[in-house]
């Protein structure tokens, strides 16, 4: 079954943007797309979609009402657009599945759109959909002729690296030929977690969190390693970090 | 001397002479007239201050030179005494101890009340003057300030124009060259490193987390730019992130490092920040792999960076720049650690 989606967005190349893209993806169709508030929430109401890209500032309603105006069963699985953003926490109110910021990156639009197609089948069920694949235990890496097989438990983060990633793995660093996003679903939540478009870290290397002005936030890890966390994936590291502490807490009673 | 001193200043003026012709005067009560002279001397005397007092600042308010205030005031204070004498004699002839005006007598003894007037001019003149020496100091430190400010911004602006067109252009040549991926990913860092020095409020310095941040949304675009041939490290002590340091300290070092250093090299290089503790200062080394050019360059950067510390810090920081033993150029940065609440 096909997902079924619309686009929300007052710019006529933002929409194309996003249609774009979607096109390279098999199993979403386009139903509708609205240049205003208004529209968006008569034709959502009307259509049904079952994934909804949303524009947050618009003339009329923004998407934010737009979303919040119709009724919870109503409501499609929402993906958040934003240029300029200050929307992070009012849109994990409403459930938004994801917020994008403009202009969108492909990894973080195919992340987004993975999300949702995890989420499609337990839609309205009340039921947490559980991972796509196996947790892996330990990675393959091709070192010249030779396979080197990197224990999950020794990788301290990974990063992207164009279509591959890097692990970082007791102070040496192995280069993966997958790309970050597959690599990320084959890790346990509750231990690794992403923390920007380019990288995954491990929750129990993070020494050192501060936020900054713009609500991004800088991790310092246990090595020394400094590296930036986007706000997108904010509210969901600090849960992350969170559950890890009190799991510690029961650990040590 | 055109500055407006508060009305409260001749009154503070007033007090000391004041007391000091109350503590002369004490040796009279007791005396049978004597004290009603003393009295009326003083009382007059207080009276005649508020004249004086405007007749100063009117002059001031004029910008009289100093010999024809002293000259008028002396002239002033003159008269008043003169009129206090004959107020004297008044009360003489009133109390029946004289039977008329003695016009030759109003000249004489006319220093209790001549001498208190003069040197009241003097202190009030005195303390205005020493008013507006601290406001101009004060208008001066803050012209000084505003230059300094001005200076600054100068500084930091030429950072931003230079590695926006170079990424723009590098963005307009994976457009080109039908690089649709790498285009979009491009922008998506520069709009990143925009949104970031956008939440800037202006001030010219800001902690080390902020100043890490911005530098990783600068590397993000390098690394997009160079991909495999840029080998990163970014390392802080433990503890420091809430330290203070100028803002975009960083950035134009590392431009430097990767566009003379890496980006001319064939295989990949490497790029390291450090930040470290050392006592009571901040120390920031940026080291990269690079070919030593035959004849010496000093890069816009390094200057500019040189000239905005000397600015904020004056004597308290250095810069050392160089080919080290092991081939690699680096920079080391030497600043007073201070903290976010130590300095708010």
């Amino acid at each position: 079954m096909n997902m079924r989606v619309v686009v929300v967005d007052d710019e006529p190349l933002a929409r194309l943007a996003v249609k774009l893209r979607l096109a390279q993806h098999g199993g979403v169709e386009l139903v509708g797309e609205f240049g205003d508030g208004d529209s968006a929430y008569q034709g959502i109401a009307a259509l049904r979609p079952d994934l909804a890209f949303v524009d947050v500032q618009m003339p009329g309603r923004t998407g934010l009402e737009v979303l919040a105006a119709l009724p919870p069963q109503q409501r499609p699985m929402a993906i958040l657009l934003t240029a300029y953003d200050n929307f992070a926490l009012q849109a994990f109110d409403l459930a938004a599945l994801d917020y994008l910021l403009k202009p969108v990156d492909d990894e973080r639009l195919d992340e987004a759109l993975e999300r949702a197609r995890q989420a499609f089948p337990y839609r309205g069920q009340g039921r947490t959909p559980p991972p796509a694949m196996p947790l892996a235990r330990s990675f393959s890496v091709r070192v010249g002729a030779r396979t080197v097989r990197v224990p999950v438990a020794d990788v301290e983060r990974i990063e992207a690296d164009g279509d591959y990633a890097t692990l970082h793995a007791n102070g040496k660093t192995w280069l993966v030929r997958e790309r970050l996003h597959t690599l990320a679903m084959q890790l346990d939540p509750r231990e690794f977690h992403r923390v920007h478009r380019s990288t995954i870290v491990r929750l129990d290397m993070i020494a050192e969190l501060r936020s900054l002005t713009n609500r991004d936030a800088l991790l310092r890890l246990r090595d020394g390693s400094v590296l930036r966390a986007s706000r997108t994936y904010m509210p969901a590291l600090a849960e992350a970090l969170r559950q890890l502490d009190s799991r510690l807490a029961a650990l040590r009673e | 001397m055109k500055v407006e001193t508060p009305l409260l200043v001749p009154v503070l003026a007033a007090l000391p002479v004041c007391a000091c012709m109350a503590i002369l005067g004490l040796p009279a009560f007791g005396h049978g007239h004597a004290a009603a002279f003393r009295t009326l001397y003083f009382l007059a005397c207080l009276a005649w201050l508020m004249p004086l007092a405007l007749l100063q600042r009117a002059m001031w308010r004029r910008e009289w030179s100093w010999p024809r205030m002293a000259l008028v005031l002396l002239l002033a204070s003159y008269a008043m005494s003169l009129l206090n004498n004959l107020l004297g004699q008044r009360l003489a002839i009133s109390l029946g101890l004289d039977k008329g005006y003695d016009w030759a007598g109003l000249f004489r003894g006319l220093d209790g009340c001549w001498l208190a007037l003069t040197s009241f001019c003097a202190v009030h003149a005195v303390a205005a003057y020493y008013l507006s020496l601290q406001q101009a100091r004060l208008h001066l430190a803050q012209a000084q300030a505003a230059a300094r400010d001005a200076e600054l911004r100068a500084l930091r602006l030429q950072v931003h124009p230079h590695f926006l067109f170079n990424s723009l252009n590098a963005i307009s040549a994976l457009v080109s060259n039908q690089s649709n991926r790498e285009a979009r990913r491009m922008l998506a860092c520069v709009s990143d490193f925009l949104r970031a020095t956008l939440a800037h409020d202006g001030r010219h310095e800001h902690t080390l987390a902020e100043e890490l941040a911005l530098l990783d949304a600068y590397l993000e675009i390098e690394k997009a730019r160079l991909g495999e041939r840029l080998r990163l490290s970014m390392k802080s002590g433990p503890d420091l992130l809430d330290s203070i340091v100028p803002y975009l300290l960083l950035q134009p070092l590392v431009e430097n490092a990767i566009r003379h250093g890496i980006a001319p090299l064939a295989a990949p290089g490497r790029l390291d920040v450090r930040v470290e503790r050392e006592g009571a200062r901040l120390v920031v080394e940026v080291r990269n792999d690079g070919r030593q050019p035959a004849e010496r360059g000093n890069g816009i950067g390094l200057a500019n960076v040189r000239e905005r510390l000397r600015h904020l810090y004056g004597a308290d920081q250095q810069v050392e720049a160089g080919w080290e033993p092991d081939g690699r150029f680096g920079v080391r940065i030497d600043l007073p650690l201070r903290r976010l609440e130590a300095a708010a």
